[in-house]
């Protein structure tokens, strides 16, 4: 060591901007990076836009006591009841990742050091302030969308004020549960009832949504208040909105100079992981980090291991954990109306292929609680080899649990859907059961699917290089789909015959089979 | 202090003296790394006093440009290179009035000159490990806490790392407590070995490595004038 290492410098302190340049100038970034993220954002607001042009055009309809059919009034609740639940999942989704996290590369250099800590988490309050306004204004407005034929009009048509005034009103109430939300972020048990009553909200509100299809009382009650809107009601509203957001968001930036640097640190890994794997469509991962998330810290009661053969009883840890966790199911089990609601709330009529996505996706979610050993499994058969258990047959059981819960969860979906009368018929929620399996395949792939290597480069589309790990994804969900093939046929006809429910066995027998073989041959 | 239920560490008593070494020894789980996550203010103690550099642990401005820790592997930045990271993390710390490795030594020190101009995502697990330690010695600081430093790094440089925090760091009046499950290396370090067991201290031995000594030897408390009690 030289003499010159005992440095003394008068530097003044630099400041976070500065830090930020200096980060800035020197990453790479090449065109390719700004044309795929442009490209991403191009289709995601062309597709975007088309979703939401259904709903918001009930805005430029004329208004009359004609337009308030059974139907409309239907609609108008259960479209309702969607926004509030959006609402409410963005912000367990915000919660979930902070909301207050910076770039990991940021948590790790940047917050230990000197640098003003309101400084450095300015740019993150500012975009989570930004993303919440825009997300509260458009529900906002989405929300007067859809009490939109009950609202009592003058002849010139609907206010610009009222527009205006719902989307100040939606941003407010959204600027201020996500400040609220960033305020409970360092202590647990805030964060816990916060989380808890999203969940209770957006039960009672897509409950409601649902059960207004069925009892008449409940769309007089909501279209009653609709119809009671007037324009003090939407000052008051707005007024209040914005009254607590600036209440929330001061406390907040009196917060963010002493925010607690563990909390961040934390907060920041986990959201950036979950932000990555989500980029890569690792839903492995983002698994594996709710599961850190939850475990981390718990104390479990040792079971004994039931006295099963070694092939059932490398199984039963999946059923065990989901013993142990059952919040997820519960999550999913409410997620079981959805269908039901994007069927009637969109557009007022049934809408097969919005109701098709949103069954596979969510019977491939489901599903997913249930392959945690096979992923482990493909990571590390330790435990597998120790048993002496064969890989084939180590699948086989493990397909089990994977296909009773896609298949119930459908044969819930589907009844729902039966109940709200989008479907006529009672061989539906038979079909979903026998879904399962064939969803189960897909399920069972994705699980299994290799570690994401990010520098694997695939061919060349207009959307940027299709990496194999995202061509492998996709194939996966074709397999659930083709698993899943004569119940979709039968959703986008909406008919259902006996004829059905045998193609559907055949369909998931054949899948599931097919799979399972060629994974045991793979596996030798 | 305790996670939930589960006490971790219980009836600690140490007191660190400036410009000292201390290593904290003991097996997987004992809670060495949770001592120095109380250290760094990261985890509050459920009883007693945790006191850093003359008062509790401040996680603010002042207290992060007198203490530096290496714990978990940091995240890095893409597309800077090894030397654009030491440049930051010295651009971070301004002004500098202290004892410190200007970079282009830390990088030779660390036996990174040729891979100066790379990207730390390129380089191999121990040369990451010899980067965040470098990144922690880019800057002046009077309190080092290090987390395994030993971990991935080779034979002959956990000497020469050793020898540098007992013949640079502390002997410029730098504090450092690591954990650590290399004797060899808390001793080439003039480190005081504190060996905990099932969250208490059992013993202390100075630069002597004798991990079974040290566990004969109980400790005990003397005040709370050195930089960490």
């Amino acid at each position: 060591m030289t003499a010159e290492s005992m440095t003394i410098t008068d530097d003044r302190p630099p400041s976070v901007a500065a830090v930020r340049s200096f980060i800035g100038k020197r990453r790479r970034r090449n065109w390719v990076d700004w044309y795929v993220a442009g490209f991403g954002l191009l289709i995601a607001a062309i597709y975007g836009a088309d979703f939401l042009a259904s709903p918001l055009s009930r805005l430029t309809k004329p208004a009359s006591r004609a337009a308030a059919t059974h139907a409309a009034a239907t609609q108008a609740v259960a479209g309702f009841g969607l926004v509030i639940g959006i609402g409410m999942g963005l912000l367990l989704l915000a919660q979930a990742l902070g909301p207050l996290a910076l770039s990991p590369a940021d948590a790790s250099w940047l917050l230990l050091t000197p640098l003003r800590r309101r400084a450095i988490l300015r740019r993150t309050a500012l975009t989570l302030a930004l993303l919440a306004t825009v997300a509260g204004a458009l529900l906002g407005v989405l929300g007067l969308a859809m009490a939109g034929p009950y609202l009592r009009l003058a002849k010139s048509g609907l206010p610009g004020s009222w527009l205006f005034l719902s989307a100040v009103a939606g941003a407010g109430c959204c600027l201020a549960a996500v400040a609220a939300a960033a305020l409970a972020q360092p202590r647990r048990q805030p964060r816990s009832v916060i989380r808890a009553a999203c969940l209770a909200v957006a039960v009672v509100a897509m409950a409601g949504a649902v059960a207004g299809e069925r009892w008449s009382a409940i769309t007089r009650a909501v279209t009653a208040v609709f119809g009671g809107l007037s324009t003090p009601a939407f000052d008051a509203t707005a007024l209040v909105a914005l009254a607590l957001a600036a209440i929330t968001w001061l406390l907040l930036w009196q917060r963010l100079a002493s925010f607690p640097a563990s909390v961040l640190r934390a907060d920041s890994a986990r959201s950036g992981r979950a932000l990555l794997a989500a980029q890569f469509l690792n839903f492995s991962l983002l698994f594996w980090i709710a599961e850190d998330n939850h475990w981390r810290g718990r104390l479990l009661r040792s079971k004994p291991w039931p006295r099963l053969p070694p092939v059932l009883a490398l199984a039963w840890a999946d059923w065990r954990r989901l013993g142990r966790r059952l919040g997820p199911l519960v999550i999913l089990a409410v997620a079981a109306v959805v269908p039901a609601l994007l069927g009637i709330a969109i557009t007022g009529r049934l809408r097969p292929d919005l109701i098709t996505a949103a069954l596979i996706a969510g019977a491939l979610a489901v599903g997913s609680q249930g392959t945690t050993a096979a992923k482990r499994d493909q990571d590390d058969p330790a435990l597998r080899r120790l048993l002496g258990v064969d890989a084939g047959q180590a699948l086989v059981a493990r397909a089990v649990l994977p296909s009773l819960l896609s298949g119930c969860w459908l044969a819930v979906s589907l009844t729902v859907l039966c109940a709200a009368g989008t479907l006529s018929g009672w061989l539906w929620p038979l079909l979903g059961l026998i879904a399962g399996p064939g969803v189960a395949a897909g399920v069972l792939r994705l699980a299994r699917t290799a570690r994401i290597n990010p520098a694997d480069r695939g061919p060349d589309t207009p959307m940027g290089n299709t990496p194999p790990w995202l061509i492998s994804r996709a194939l996966s969900i074709m397999v659930a789909l083709v698993g899943a093939a004569p119940l979709l046929a039968a959703l986008l006809n909406g008919q259902s015959h006996a004829t059905t429910v045998i193609d559907q066995c055949a369909a998931s027998v054949i899948v599931l089979a097919v799979y399972l073989m060629s994974a045991r041959a793979l596996s030798r | 202090m305790a996670y939930g239920s589960v006490v971790v560490l219980e009836g600690i008593d140490l007191t660190v003296a400036e410009g000292e070494v201390v290593a904290l020894t003991g097996v997987n789980g004992v809670g060495k790394s949770t001592l120095l996550s109380c250290l760094a203010g990261f985890r509050r103690q459920a009883a007693g006093t945790v006191s850093v550099l003359g008062g509790p642990p401040r996680d603010d401005p002042e207290f992060w440009r007198s203490v530096a820790i290496v714990a978990d592997q940091p995240t890095w930045y893409p597309g800077l290179t090894v030397r654009e990271l030491l440049e930051l993390v010295r651009m971070t710390h301004q002004p500098l009035p202290g004892w410190y490795v200007p970079v282009d030594e830390l990088v030779e020190i660390f036996g990174l000159s040729a891979r100066a101009d790379a990207s730390p995502l390129s380089l191999s697990s121990g040369q990451r490990q010899r980067l965040s330690i470098a990144a922690a010695l880019a800057r002046p600081s009077s309190l080092l806490l290090l987390d395994e430093p030993e971990q991935s790094l080779d034979a002959g440089f956990r000497q020469e790392l050793a020898t540098l925090l007992r013949d640079e760091y502390a002997a410029n009046g730098g504090t450092v407590v690591m954990a650590t499950h290399d004797n060899e290396f808390a001793v080439t370090a003039g480190a005081r070995i504190i060996a905990l067991a099932e969250g208490r201290i059992i013993g202390e031995a100075e630069e002597t490595g004798e991990a079974e000594e040290a566990e004969e030897q109980v400790t005990a408390g003397n005040g709370s004038t050195g930089p960490v009690s």
